[in-house]
């Protein structure tokens, strides 16, 4: 996480003229890294009126100047590459959470982190998915295993499952997100299996790991073991080129129910409009744009989102302080955020950065909003909010 | 109907003096919404964090005494196979040491016990324990299973009982010596905690102030899908076909 130090002697090199003879220097060529630099004394030489005595410039004609091209070429834009690992010397095993087949950003840490432990020494990542997961090519996955019995939410037979798998496939290590689920996962296998578990790490080299323990007055440090959790934001997810994802058979797994003692597991209905804004997954927010508060509520209601508003609407006292969304209120972690007549004020957007989808409804077309939306709808959001409830109201009689 | 609750030997976050901890507290809370004797049971050198779990609710403690270093989880084990109650309930971390939140799983494999994690609250009907659990993004899954059971508690669980001073006088602390075992392990060194900046969104090295702006508030991806001035029914459909897209809103149901 570095920033990437200037070398002055190296940027002096690249200006250098070849000419032979005396060392030259010519400073037209701009740097070939970084910001490009303006040069007022170029520019005023492409503003000069030509043909006159007097010195003239036309500075309207600015937007004409030619931009210099830069003396490196920029790098032709390939096809994307993807990174294959043939013959890896180990793997480095990942079990992410991936709640609805999707990748939670500390699953793409988790990713991150595996693809730093295999690169170390040759070795490859493999996902040991519960389902289908989209985008592991792109987060750093080189083998997929999809293992059976995903449908079942029942933990200890996935610990069961993963237990033999595991013991089949011999990872150098397997690293489990340092959440409620997989925690949980986590401390079931090792429980199982007798093995050591690093739990929570916060920090992750080829070398060592480290966790905090005794309420963060100590931390504790090793060399990395076969099987560890990693806290969140301990580690940046994978940036470089796609890897292949190449799905490959499990290992015979006996399909195994639970324990035994545990008769159902259930997912419970979760009342969207009792939940603070910050624990919510979707969310819609109004902002100026909208004058119907009670369609806007209905609205939030029949789509079981959770109802927010910028702080427009707070200050005039439409919605409750509790309810606002952004730099000043609350920065939201849900997966999905709707957006009705709000701008886009860079206070408000702060506060929808994590969300990984926007839906607007707006009638700008120019609203930072608008930009940032997934699905973008101009339009006048009162019609639009109506019809929306009509849509919903004959889905839930058919 | 008997509840246990397990009590580790715990540290105040802030001052760093034997203090129960919060959760294991709300164990006790919790667990006497179903039984009417609620015991507890630590195994450790000293039971003073413990002790001060008596003045929440607990009836009695049983303390089995070890050296320190040692593993309480052979203890532990012994203590609950010689008069088994219906019902372990254990934080999710201790509230000192290595705070890995791994004994109740390994308690529950040694026992042979079903273990659920995250409780909020609990029911039981006909010998069958129901048990809220807590999941993230505030969303609740209903476990149902046959006693016995552990059951560790989140922070979401009601709150602890207030301390009384003569309910602390009234309870007994049960002193027996428990097993001896050492832990083997690899070496792990210890040191200073020292923070580290959580990683964040972040403009690549060099970037300028307006880039930094966008990286902090603008999703990096593919631009979005932009309907103008669509009848409303068409955007309407839209919307409701991209949000079941992305799986934030349940499939139409058939009826
Ligand atoms: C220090 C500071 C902190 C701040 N913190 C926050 C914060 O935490 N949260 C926050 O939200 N703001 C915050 N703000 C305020 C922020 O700068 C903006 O003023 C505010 O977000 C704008 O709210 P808005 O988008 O609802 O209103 P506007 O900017 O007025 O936008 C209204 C939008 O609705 C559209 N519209 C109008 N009519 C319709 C219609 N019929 N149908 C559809 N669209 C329509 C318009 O085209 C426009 O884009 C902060 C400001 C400061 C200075
Ligand atoms: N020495 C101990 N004696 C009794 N219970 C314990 C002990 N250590 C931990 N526990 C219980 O196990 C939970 C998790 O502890 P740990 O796995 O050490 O983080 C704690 O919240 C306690 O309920």
């Amino acid at each position: 996480m570095s920033r990437l130090r200037r070398d002055p002697r190296e940027e002096r090199a690249t200006h250098r003229l070849t000419d032979g003879g005396r060392p030259r220097w010519g400073l037209e060529a701009p740097p070939a890294s970084g910001r490009l630099r303006r040069d007022p004394r170029r520019e005023i030489e492409a503003a000069r009126v030509p043909g006159l005595q007097r010195l003239r410039l036309d500075r309207t004609s600015r937007s004409i100047i030619p931009v210099i091209p830069s003396p490196v070429e920029p790098l032709p834009k390939a096809a994307p590459t993807i990174r294959i690992v043939e013959e890896p010397a180990f793997l480095v095993a990942v079990v992410p959470d991936a709640p609805g087949g999707r990748l939670t950003p500390l699953d793409r840490q988790l990713l991150g982190a595996a693809r730093d432990l295999a690169d170390v020494a040759g070795g490859a990542t493999l996902v040991l998915a519960f389902g289908t997961v989209d985008g592991l090519g792109l987060a750093g996955a080189d083998r997929v295993i999809t293992m059976a019995g995903g449908g079942s939410e029942d933990p200890s037979a996935r610990a069961i499952a993963l237990a033999t798998a595991l013991s089949a496939l011999h990872p150098r290590h397997v690293l489990f997100p340092e959440s409620a689920k997989g925690g949980d996962l986590a401390r079931r296998l090792v429980a199982r299996t007798g093995e050591e578990l690093f739990t929570g790490a916060e920090n992750l080299t080829g070398k060592l790991v480290t966790r905090a323990a005794a309420n963060r007055r100590i931390e504790q440090r090793m060399a990395p073991p076969g099987l560890m959790t990693l806290a969140p934001d301990a580690h940046s997810p994978h940036a470089g080129p796609a890897h292949e994802a190449r799905e490959i058979p499990a290992p015979d797994v006996f399909p195994s129910g639970g324990h035994g003692a545990i008769l159902s597991v259930e997912d419970l209905p979760v009342a969207a409009d009792a939940l603070s804004l910050a624990e919510a997954d979707f969310v819609i927010s109004a902002g100026s744009g909208i004058a119907d508060f009670d369609l806007f509520r209905a609205l939030a209601r029949a789509l079981g989102a959770t109802p927010g508003a910028s702080r427009m609407v707070c200050d005039a006292g439409l919605m409750p302080r509790a309810a606002q969304v952004g730099a000043s209120g609350t920065v939201l972690e849900a997966a999905c955020y709707f957006a009705l007549g709000i701008s886009g004020a860079p206070q408000h957007l702060q506060g929808v950065a994590r969300c990984e989808h926007v839906v607007a409804v707006n009638t700008d077309l120019h609203a930072a909003m608008v930009e940032r939306a997934g699905l973008a709808i101009i339009a006048d959001a009162h019609p639009v909010m109506s019809a929306l409830l009509v849509a919903l109201r004959a889905e839930a009689q058919e | 109907m008997k509840a246990l609750v397990l009590l580790s030997d715990a540290r105040h976050p802030v001052s760093g003096r034997p203090a129960p901890a919060a959760t294991e507290l709300q164990a006790v809370a919790l667990a006497h919404t179903l039984a009417d004797e609620v015991n507890g049971l630590h195994a450790g050198p000293d039971a003073e964090a413990a002790r001060g779990a008596l003045g929440h609710g607990l009836t009695r403690l049983e303390h089995r005494q070890l050296t320190a270093g040692d593993d309480p989880l052979p203890s532990l084990v012994a203590a609950i196979g010689t008069a088994p109650p219906d019902l372990v309930l254990a934080g999710p971390r201790a509230g000192a040491g290595a705070q890995t939140g791994l004994l109740p799983y390994c308690l529950a494999e040694a026992l042979g016990w079903p273990i659920v994690a995250d409780a909020v609250s609990l029911a039981v009907a006909d010998g069958v324990l129901e048990v809220i659990q807590a999941l993230p993004k505030g969303a609740r899954r209903r476990w149902r299973m046959r006693l016995p059971a552990v059951i560790t508690v989140h922070p979401a669980a009601p709150a602890a009982a207030s301390f009384a001073l003569g309910v602390a006088r009234k309870g007994q602390v049960v002193e027996t010596p428990g097993l001896p075992a050492r832990i083997e392990g690899p070496p792990v060194a210890e040191r200073p905690y020292r923070p580290r900046p959580r990683l964040i969104a972040s403009a690549a090295a060099g970037a300028g102030a307006a880039e930094r702006l966008k990286a902090a508030t603008q999703a990096t991806g593919p631009g979005g899908q932009v309907m103008v001035a669509p009848p409303p029914e068409a955007a309407a459909r839209a919307i409701l076909d991209h949000l079941r897209a992305i799986g934030v809103l349940k499939p139409a149901e058939r009826g």
